[in-house]
């Protein structure tokens, strides 16, 4: 993993240490990170973001205090081996739990039937 | 020597109770704040709001009306000339040297840091291509403070205190500004102060966030924090609201009588009952949404 492969927003309503450990747990998760695999400095997510490295470092910390992460000594941070089997996709669904949800808010509040919301869901997504 | 007790490693940067006025206009009323080391705060505030008031009194340019203020533990008016080394303060408008050149005014200005990096300046001139031989005099106000940028950061100093360094910066100059404050507080551990009121710039950068607003500072918070222990209300106009909700810092009552509140809670901590009303929309906010409410 590279840190050009994290997405920050600065003016979401998420702490950018939010959005990080949001992304890594997607990434573990979905196995795109493998156990054992290296992940990118807080100096390198730092520099790359323009942010301030002590907000990667927390969330480094948090996944660590997860047992998600583990730190090598000389290495840095690495996904820990105790995650090794990929989560089922029901699992994953479960991460998009919050956005669907605010997609199902909004939908309602413009009175759009499911049934177009899905389809242009499906059209973003077989793009 | 300072009569006070110094303490061992006393925080680069802190005032109590500072209060000053121009003519009858009040300024700062009450302002307390520290900066530990290895911080970057980031302060807004309206335009007038008195961030560059409060940044000069901090560094002992101004003397306040009242309070206290002091820079590395030592009161602020009193700094000598080997603290001044440690510190780089880049002003709204860095007007001085103007009738020099940018390559003979940083000479001048290097011979009196120890730990002048004249690399960093040589890399950062071809960087912004800004000529040595150009008069100062005669740089875009961008450029200018580009120059001033680069002669604050190449003292390497141990507390940088930028007023606006963004206003006069193009999008790709600031981004490259943010990536170096963010550099420097994590490697070599410096203290940051810079005022703004470009908001996603402090939320990339700062470790803490203060807003100072009619005379006093608001919101001072670890930036990490501050989404999460802020959220804004909104209740349908028929909710019975008492006088006073547990953690609230701004009640509006909006034209159609629903009424939002800011609230605040403890890192972790629940949100009050009221929240569970009949109705009751409670949403977290950007910090930009969160300084326009606080600052209405």
């Amino acid at each position: 993993m590279k840190a050009s492969a994290l997405l920050i927003q600065p003016s979401a309503a998420e702490p950018i240490f939010r959005q990080i450990a949001e992304q890594i747990r997607r990434f573990v998760a979905s196995a795109q990170l493998a156990p054992g695999e290296v992940l990118p400095s807080v100096r390198d997510v730092a520099e790359f973001h323009a942010i301030n490295p002590m907000t990667v470092s927390r969330a480094y910390s948090l996944l660590e205090a997860e047992g998600l992460l583990e730190r090598l000594r000389g290495k840095g941070m690495a996904v820990a081996n105790t995650h090794a089997r990929p989560k089922s996709q029901e699992q994953r669904l479960d991460f998009l739990d919050a956005q669907l949800r605010e997609v199902a808010r909004q939908a309602e509040e413009l009175e759009l039937p499911a049934a177009m919301v899905l389809k242009r869901l499906r059209g973003l997504m077989e793009k | 020597m300072s009569a006070l007790p110094m303490t061992p490693s006393p925080d680069p940067l802190d005032c109590a109770g500072l209060r000053h006025s121009f003519g009858r206009r009040k300024i700062l009323d009450g302002v307390t704040l520290s900066v530990p080391q290895g911080a970057v705060l980031g302060l807004v505030g309206r335009n007038g709001a008195g961030k560059s008031t409060l940044i000069r009194i901090l560094l002992g340019l101004l003397r306040p009306d009242g309070g206290e203020s002091r820079v590395f533990g030592r009161r602020s008016p009193e700094l000598d000339d080997a603290l001044k080394q440690r510190l780089a303060y880049v002003p709204q408008q860095p007007e001085a040297f103007h009738w020099m050149t940018v390559g003979a005014m940083l000479d001048f200005v290097g011979g009196f840091y120890p730990r002048w990096d004249t690399a960093y300046v040589d890399a950062m001139l071809r960087r912004w291509s800004i000529k040595r031989s150009a008069a100062l005099s005669k740089l875009s106000p961008g450029e200018r403070q580009s120059v001033a940028l680069i002669r604050a950061l190449a003292t390497q100093p141990e507390l940088l205190v930028l007023d606006e360094p963004a206003a006069a910066l193009d999008p790709v100059a600031r981004r490259e500004l943010l990536r170096e404050i963010a550099r420097r507080a994590g490697d070599s551990g410096t203290t940051v102060v810079f005022s703004t009121h470009i908001v996603s710039d402090l939320e990339r950068v700062a470790s803490q966030a203060a807003m100072l607003h009619r005379g006093r500072l608001l919101l001072n918070a670890p930036m990490d924090d501050l989404k999460e222990t802020h959220a804004r209300l909104t209740l349908p106009a028929e909710t019975g609201l008492p006088q006073h909700v547990t953690g609230e810092l701004r009640r509006r009552r909006h034209g159609d009588g629903s009424v939002s509140l800011v609230l605040a809670r403890e890192a972790g901590g629940p949100w009050p009952q009221l929240c569970e009303a009949q109705g009751a929309r409670l949403e977290g906010l950007s910090l930009e949404e969160l300084f326009v409410e606080m600052g209405e």
